[in-house]
């Protein structure tokens, strides 16, 4: 347990050195906030917005995190300590959890503050749809350091899935200005859900389908990176 | 007192045989030595000591545990340096070994660790910034941080200047001198001779020749264990 927390809390140092991460997590979100200033959308904006900051944290970023430890052998390292190698992978979530907790605050309290949203309608759903969707874009972001054999391949497929889906899922801009169309397709890409849950959490009528589609997506990807993802 | 037994040792790769029929012990408080080409079965050999590796045949005892089937109970007692093995470029020397020492039950103060082998200076520095030579001082800490009774060194000196190589021999001497077992995988002679008590020369996946430097030139005819070696392997 110990191992586990100092891995945990190295981890979140890690990313919080990272640039690409403290720009695109925690204040590109809120510069985009800034940018919808008097817009009626602002209510439908915040709680996507957590679902866009999750997406490029545990979709994008996550799989160079790993595969930089495999291509550099950490993993390998690692392997002859005592720590097991699942917690090695699990502090990659707790650091992407923390590091979403701090985007979500940052973004929520100046939208509570500055720009006159409304509090959260039903905090527990929306907590349980964070937490869920926390695993399921970092299940996702496993799924592609399983497939990638180079950072850089694992860096591009993390953008060239995170970019569309952030768009058509409508966690980067409202889905109720997409075409048709591209709605549907938003609807059944990984992250519908998420945006879906996280919304009515915050202002509709939390329903159980999409966190059962969360949970679904979660299971079926960890068993496949599971199965797929290589140590060295 | 048996550190390490090994006996009749296969590691296969598909049809590619890396280790055959390979036997040795080492004592506790030996530093052993482990020469050879590249490909001769050296690192294969260590990995399989370590746990990471299965062997495909014979048998190992490693501090009186199977490593394969023990390995996160042989990681507690056993400080392993790897061949390559990096960290990420961003983590500092500090936090490296704090981050290692919360993996041991029992392991050493990491300050302590961190001023015996001269790192203290270095505490705020990236792992990304350090010099060849820093980084395996680092490497070496590390692997000893957990206070192992056995450590498994590979390829310690490869890529340093010949300053960083010394202190690097220093380094060792004082391990033997408290006690650890080493066992010092090398494709250097003047290394193997100065540090190693008993040395195991590789080829082809073989133990072909063991014994002291002076055994090795002894029985080749030979005044220097550089010749020794390249006696036995031609």
């Amino acid at each position: 347990m110990r191992a586990f927390a100092r891995m945990s809390a190295t981890e979140l140092t890690l990313l919080s050195r990272d640039p690409g991460t403290l720009f695109f997590m925690v204040a590109f979100p809120l510069m985009l906030l800034v940018l919808h200033t008097g817009s009626e959308r602002i209510a439908v904006l915040v709680p996507s917005y957590l679902a866009m900051i999750l997406a490029i944290g545990g979709i994008s970023a996550l799989p160079g995190f790993v595969v930089t430890y495999r291509e550099r052998k950490v993993l390998r390292r690692l392997a002859t300590t005592p720590i097991a190698p699942l917690a090695v992978l699990a502090a990659q979530v707790v650091a992407q959890l923390v590091m979403g907790l701090a985007g979500a605050a940052i973004i929520v309290v100046a939208a509570l503050a500055a720009f006159g949203v409304d509090a959260p309608a039903h905090p527990a759903p929306l907590a349980l749809a964070f937490v869920l969707t926390v695993l399921m874009t970092c299940s996702l972001g496993f799924l592609i350091a399983a497939v990638a054999r180079t950072v850089r391949v694992a860096d591009l497929l993390g953008l060239m899935i995170m970019f569309p889906m952030i768009f058509l899922s409508g966690a980067a801009i409202p889905r109720e200005g997409l075409p048709p169309s591209l709605r549907a397709i938003g609807e059944y890409l990984p992250l519908g859900p998420a945006v879906t849950a996280l919304r009515e959490g915050w202002a509709g009528t939390p329903t159980a389908l999409p966190l059962l589609a969360l949970t679904g997506i979660i299971v079926a990807s960890t068993v496949i990176s599971a199965a797929l993802f290589r140590w060295e | 007192m048996t550190a390490i037994r090994v006996s009749a040792l296969r590691k296969t790769y598909g049809a590619n045989v890396a280790v055959d029929d390979v036997s040795f012990t080492v004592s506790a408080g030996e530093t052993f030595g482990v020469v050879g080409h590249n490909g001769a079965g050296k690192t294969s050999t260590v990995e399989c000591l370590s746990g990471l590796r299965r062997p495909d045949g014979g048998s190992i005892e490693v501090l009186g545990l199977d490593p394969a089937r023990r390995r996160r109970a042989l990681a507690e007692r056993i400080g392993v340096q790897l061949q390559e093995a990096g960290l990420p470029d961003r983590l500092k020397v500090a936090e490296a070994l704090r981050l290692f020492a919360a993996f041991y039950r029992r392991p050493d103060d990491w300050r302590q660790v961190m001023e015996r082998w001269g790192l203290a200076p270095l505490a705020r520095k990236a792992y990304g910034d350090l010099s060849g030579g820093q980084r395996q001082r680092l490497q070496i800490a590390l692997a000893l941080v957990g206070s192992p009774e056995l450590v498994i060194l590979d390829e310690l000196t490869t890529g340093l200047d010949p300053v960083a190589r010394r202190e690097t021999w220093a380094l060792v001497g004082e391990l033997k001198a408290a006690g650890v077992t080493v066992v010092l995988v090398s494709h250097f002679m003047d290394e193997a001779e100065a540090l190693c008590d008993r040395i195991a020369v590789f080829a082809r996946g073989r133990i072909i020749s063991l014994g002291t430097a002076a055994e090795l030139m002894t029985a080749t005819g030979t005044n220097s264990l550089d010749e020794a070696y390249l006696e036995l392997v031609r």
